[in-house]
């Protein structure tokens, strides 16, 4: 670490600060798993209670066996899978170009990644439906997990130029005097530093897609629907079902809190990586 | 192949690329049999970089610059809703009939407020927490990763957590604060049924599903602030809120840009998370652009005008982004 850190009392009460500040932080979250464990009516009890008085799975048994929702699940790891393959085929190589070779046209295309980051949903989703539809990717995962990428993909430019500014650029060159081409200095030298930077890269795309509505909204109907449309047809749909909602909710979001815990150890180091020093 | 000449030591990085790219030199003749057999030999600089840039470039424009064309070119059209329907030129019109719309017009405000409010409590919360994870170094560790999760949860289940936690009978935020003595009815707060402050609270989930970017991408730039600059300004007797002011928030100064622009366009375009909650109620009053234009175009059945919303929408992002990046920062010409 840096001279950043502090010691001695006002340490201690940094540490009672955050603890606080994290126990108002997860509340939502631990009351929603709460909730999921207690009964419908009491779900939506008056006064509401933080406890379950009587813990029960049956909301998640309700929620689970509702017609469309492993269906659902199943679309959502695939279309989140495949947008991130191709979102990290498409950006590692764009961002190492526009990083190093720090040409005009690499300057154009970050302008124009970033561009696209500030189009509203709506305006590509809209034609989108259309296009889809004429080159037969109407209501298919594939044809989703396209339109995912169009959101994940300026965000990973981003994130991998950022990765690529700490790696000096004394690294690639070392590799070039010991004989790589460029890309092999690329591959196998530059690559290998930055795989932090790329786990976390795949988590960023991996979630845009995981957790994407509107997009999903306009581009499937039947087959290809994702659980986020699901949960969102949960009040219309079955009523107030708060119970079940709360329990989809928890399936849906624990995975991927689980393996961000699982990949923090990446992202730590990806985030210390920047200690490379030439 | 100039790429392979670039000499390691000068460290004008862009200056010997952008000379080295129309001026291919020789390779040292040490290393030139390796690169006989590479690939790309043939390419210059400029075309390696290019070829790297092309697979993103062209999906890009299939998938975003070429709808986007579409939905502005409908911007002059008065479309059937129908399927298949009728088109008629209709020039300006759209824009006319925008501009002249108090709905527009409110939605534009409360697009700028909700941004406003977001980013401000997001930067704020999250250069706070990033540097108190710094403060307290390597035992935050654990810390660091809970405070993580809400980033993974998605915005429509965020929307619906919330809404569950703020509903009027039963939402249990106001029950707490009722017991806690704050408040002194369970419904003294109407948190996204008074027009007053709904368009407030429906930014609550927004800033706390995100603020975890914020808080991870400023940490990250924490790191890399050299140990011995900050040490070397304790040493002169820095007191914190120097160091701070003075060396660390212009040295995360590129850092700071990417989290605020990437974090504003975001909440400027913010769409589920307030369409789970309110529906744009009530009253209208958290009605923003992105829900408009959505409504304009499938609820009212006017493509044509949702395309001219949806162009003017875009237009002023784009001008307001591109003037926070040649302020702030300036992306690809970066000095190291």
């Amino acid at each position: 670490m840096n001279g950043l850190e502090t010691r001695g009392r006002s340490r201690i009460i940094l540490w009672v600060l955050l603890a606080a500040a994290l126990i108002l932080y997860g509340f939502p979250f631990v009351y929603l798993l709460l909730t999921s464990f207690k009964t419908p009516l009491e779900a939506i009890a008056v006064p509401p209670a933080v406890l379950p008085t009587q813990w029960t799975i049956e909301n998640y048994v309700s929620a689970l066996s509702r017609e469309g929702v492993p269906a659902a699940l199943i679309n959502s790891v695939v279309t989140a899978v495949i947008s991130t393959a191709l979102s990290l085929v498409l950006a590692v190589p764009a961002a190492y170009a526009i990083t190093r070779f720090r040409t005009p046209s690499g300057r154009v295309f970050i302008v124009a990644a970033l561009v696209t980051r500030m189009v509203p949903t709506i305006a590509v989703g809209a034609p989108l439906v259309e296009i889809m539809r004429n080159i037969g990717l109407t209501d298919t995962s594939f044809g989703l997990a396209i339109a995912h990428t169009t959101i994940s993909l300026p965000l990973s430019i981003w994130l991998m130029a950022s990765f690529f500014e700490a790696v000096p650029d004394e690294l690639d060159e070392a590799a070039k005097v010991d004989g790589c081409s460029r890309l092999q200095a690329l591959w196998r030298v530059v690559i290998p530093v930055v795989t932090g930077g790329v786990a976390v890269t795949a988590i960023f795309a991996f979630l845009a897609s995981w957790n994407e509505f509107l997009f999903a909204l306009l581009l499937t109907s039947i087959r290809a629907q994702t659980t986020p449309i699901v949960i969102a047809n949960f009040q219309s749909q079955f009523g107030l079902d708060w119970g079940g909602m709360t329990a989809l909710a928890a399936v849906y979001s624990i995975p991927v809190i689980l393996l961000t815990l699982f990949l923090q150890r990446h992202i730590v180091a990806g985030l210390t990586l920047g200690a490379v020093k030439g | 192949m100039a790429s392979t000449t670039q000499q390691p030591p000068t460290g004008a990085v862009s200056e010997t690329a952008a000379a080295g790219a129309g001026r291919p030199v020789e390779p040292p003749p040490a290393a030139s049999a390796h690169r006989d057999r590479s690939r790309g030999r043939h390419l210059s600089d400029k075309g390696f970089a290019l070829a790297l840039m092309a697979p993103a470039g062209a999906f890009l424009a299939a998938f975003v610059l070429w709808p986007l064309i579409r939905f502005i070119v409908d911007g002059f059209f008065e479309i059937s809703p129908i399927a298949g329907g009728s088109r008629t030129f209709v020039g300006f019109e759209n824009y006319v009939t925008a501009f002249a719309s108090e709905a527009f017009q409110n939605a534009s405000v409360r697009t700028i407020l909700y941004t406003l409010i977001v980013v401000t409590l997001e930067f704020t919360l999250g250069l706070a927490i990033a540097l108190v994870f710094s403060a307290l170094g390597k035992r935050s560790t654990v810390f660091r990763t809970i405070f993580m999760y809400p980033l993974m949860i998605a915005p429509i289940v965020a929307g619906l957590l919330w809404r569950f936690l703020l509903i009027d009978n039963f939402g249990i935020v106001n029950q707490l604060l009722f017991e806690a003595g704050i408040l002194s009815s369970p419904d003294q707060i109407n948190w996204l049924s008074d027009p007053n402050i709904a368009l407030f609270s429906v930014a609550i989930p927004d800033v706390w599903l995100t603020t975890s970017f914020i808080t991870l991408v400023l940490f990250a730039g924490l790191q890399n602030i050299p140990g011995d600059l900050i040490e070397a300004a304790r040493i002169d007797g820095a007191r914190y809120p120097r160091l701070l002011f003075s060396i660390i928030i212009p040295l995360l100064r590129p850092v700071i840009a990417v989290a605020l622009i990437v974090r504003g366009i975001d909440a400027a375009r913010a769409f589920d998370i307030i369409l789970i909650q309110t529906d744009g109620g009530p009253q209208g009053s958290t009605t923003t652009l992105s829900l408009l234009i959505y409504r304009t175009m499938t609820r009212f059945g006017e493509p044509g005008l949702a395309s001219a919303m949806g162009t003017v929408y875009l237009l002023v992002m784009l001008a307001v982004a591109i003037a926070a990046i040649t302020l702030i920062w300036r992306p690809g010409s970066a000095a190291r």
